[in-house]
């Protein structure tokens, strides 16, 4: 009997404790297990939607107007006389859109070659982690270029001056300051200058950028673009024609609605037909160019 | 003496099944302005889950930062990298408890003095705010709104941009809450 009931005052005490327990959770700790965890995406992986010359795997949202402006100062190696390039540029303008938070699309013209060009990008995957877990960002970009420049005699109609862009931008934002992004390409271009260059280039960009500070970033960019014949192509008669890599080298500036990026690169043109189809200069004898990307973002939400 | 203990363990769970003391919602609203005349900054996030505890007069709020939307996705964007950093701070927070008398079981109106502890980009301040409440058997509804420095929670706000906006940010929150069910 004694054993009973001390069984009894033991398994009561027990009762009392737990349920003292249940009741004394404290408020803050009962809203921590409402929260259930939240999908939540990388956003910023890089801060422009170019890393330097091409395409990162960011975009405009929908309804948000991208209005970018570009200048390509001249050759640094030509020389004081020039000012170092300063004396003449390209630029390039273009209007980007989001028609939704996956599409965006863009029409540009440019002083190189006299070149429209115009591009959709389709967000496909978008780095999360949380409840759902993705590793990468990965973007298809779909670009058309059309050289308007009259005097290439063998542009001789409207297909021939036509060329078209195919990338895939895999990107992975491996911390707050590292983000890294590999790019295969597919350039296909209906007339090329010899008949030794290919119609399709194939080309593989890397890119990444590094945060110096919340509104400063240091950004590279490389392209290796893999051409069969580039020996035969350089000492071809009567233009031999040597085409290198574009590297750039960028630092992103953001100041509220403007992202300011400045860079130095051995590619003048802005498009990738340009850059990844037609460098003719290299870091190595100087002939790089300093310039600059702006772009204004215009929101037509209400 | 184990009838004893089985009333006891029944009684207990007849209360815990009557007694209604607290009150949830997991959608309420907070919305905040920091607009000058310069820029209209204005979010809102219906994300908000609270709980309140009528018997010890006690308020906790919880809200992700993510979860605030913007008119504009670039100031979306440096809202959560730039200033709150909400990867490393992804919840703003605040316990408090009513400090003024509140009869629960009056459907009026009541305006109380709530005091408490205000916890976001991981800085945490006491704060007392206004509150209105509308008290009812299977809805409690209240209402408030404060102002915040952002300097105050370690948010620095470079001085390009200073001017655009506001030194004290209105935050206001609206919640409908419904009895808890665990």
């Amino acid at each position: 009997m004694k054993i009973n009931s001390l069984k009894s005052v033991i398994i009561l005490g027990l009762i009392v404790l737990f349920s003292n327990q249940v009741w004394s959770q404290d408020l803050d700790s009962l809203l921590d297990k409402e929260i259930k965890p939240q999908t939540i995406y990388a956003a910023a992986t890089f801060k422009a939607t170019r890393i330097v010359n091409g395409h990162s795997v960011e975009q405009m949202k929908k309804k948000q107007l991208d209005f970018r402006i570009s200048h390509r100062f001249g050759d640094i190696n030509s020389g004081s006389y020039n000012l170092y390039g300063l004396d003449n540029g390209l630029i390039h303008f273009s209007l980007e859109y989001g028609l939704t938070d996956w599409l965006e699309v863009g029409i540009g013209r440019s002083t190189y070659q006299k070149t429209f060009d115009g591009f959709a990008k389709v967000s496909i995957l978008r780095q999360t982690s949380g409840a759902k877990n993705m590793p990468i960002h990965l973007t298809y970009l779909f670009s058309t270029e059309y050289i308007s420049l009259n005097t290439d005699t063998l542009m001789k109609n409207a297909y021939s001056r036509m060329s078209y862009i195919h990338q895939i931008l895999i990107a992975r934002k491996f911390n707050e300051s590292l983000s890294l992004q590999l790019t295969p390409t597919v350039i296909h271009r209906n007339l090329v200058p010899t008949e030794l260059d290919k119609n399709d280039l194939l080309a593989i960009g890397l890119g990444g950028r590094y945060k110096l500070s919340k509104r400063i970033a240091l950004n590279v960019e490389y392209y290796y673009v893999y051409r069969p014949n580039e020996k035969a192509i350089s000492q071809s008669i009567p233009t031999p024609v040597k085409y290198y890599n574009p590297l750039s080298i960028g630092i992103d500036i953001e100041t509220g609605g403007h992202v300011f990026q400045i860079m130095l690169t051995n590619s003048q043109a802005m498009r990738e037909g340009g850059f990844i189809g037609k460098t003719t200069e290299t870091w190595s004898n100087m002939g790089i160019h300093l310039g600059f990307n702006i772009s204004r973002v215009f929101s037509f939400t209400k | 003496m184990n009838k004893l203990i089985l009333y006891f363990v029944f009684s207990l769970i007849v209360f815990n099944v009557q007694a209604q003391n607290r009150f949830f919602t997991k959608d309420a609203k907070i919305n905040f302005n920091s607009s000058t005349s310069v820029e209209d900054i204005v979010a809102e996030s219906n994300q908000a889950t609270t709980l309140i505890d009528i018997d010890k007069n006690e308020i906790a709020f919880s809200v992700l930062t993510t979860s605030f939307k913007f008119r504009r996705a670039l100031m979306e964007e440096h809202f959560n990298e730039n200033y709150m950093e909400s990867v490393k701070f992804p919840k703003a927070k605040f316990n408090g408890k009513i400090i003024s008398p509140i009869e629960w079981k009056s459907e009026k109106v009541v305006l109380v003095d709530v005091k408490g502890v205000l916890t976001m980009h991981g800085v945490s301040n006491e704060i007392i705010l206004k509150a209105q409440i509308i008290p009812g058997k299977n809805k409690i509804l209240a209402i408030t709104e404060f102002k915040v420095i952002p300097e105050a929670f370690g948010i620095s706000i470079p001085s390009a941009v200073r001017d655009k906006i506001a030194k004290e940010v209105t935050i206001k929150i609206d919640a409908a809450y419904t009895p808890y069910q665990p």
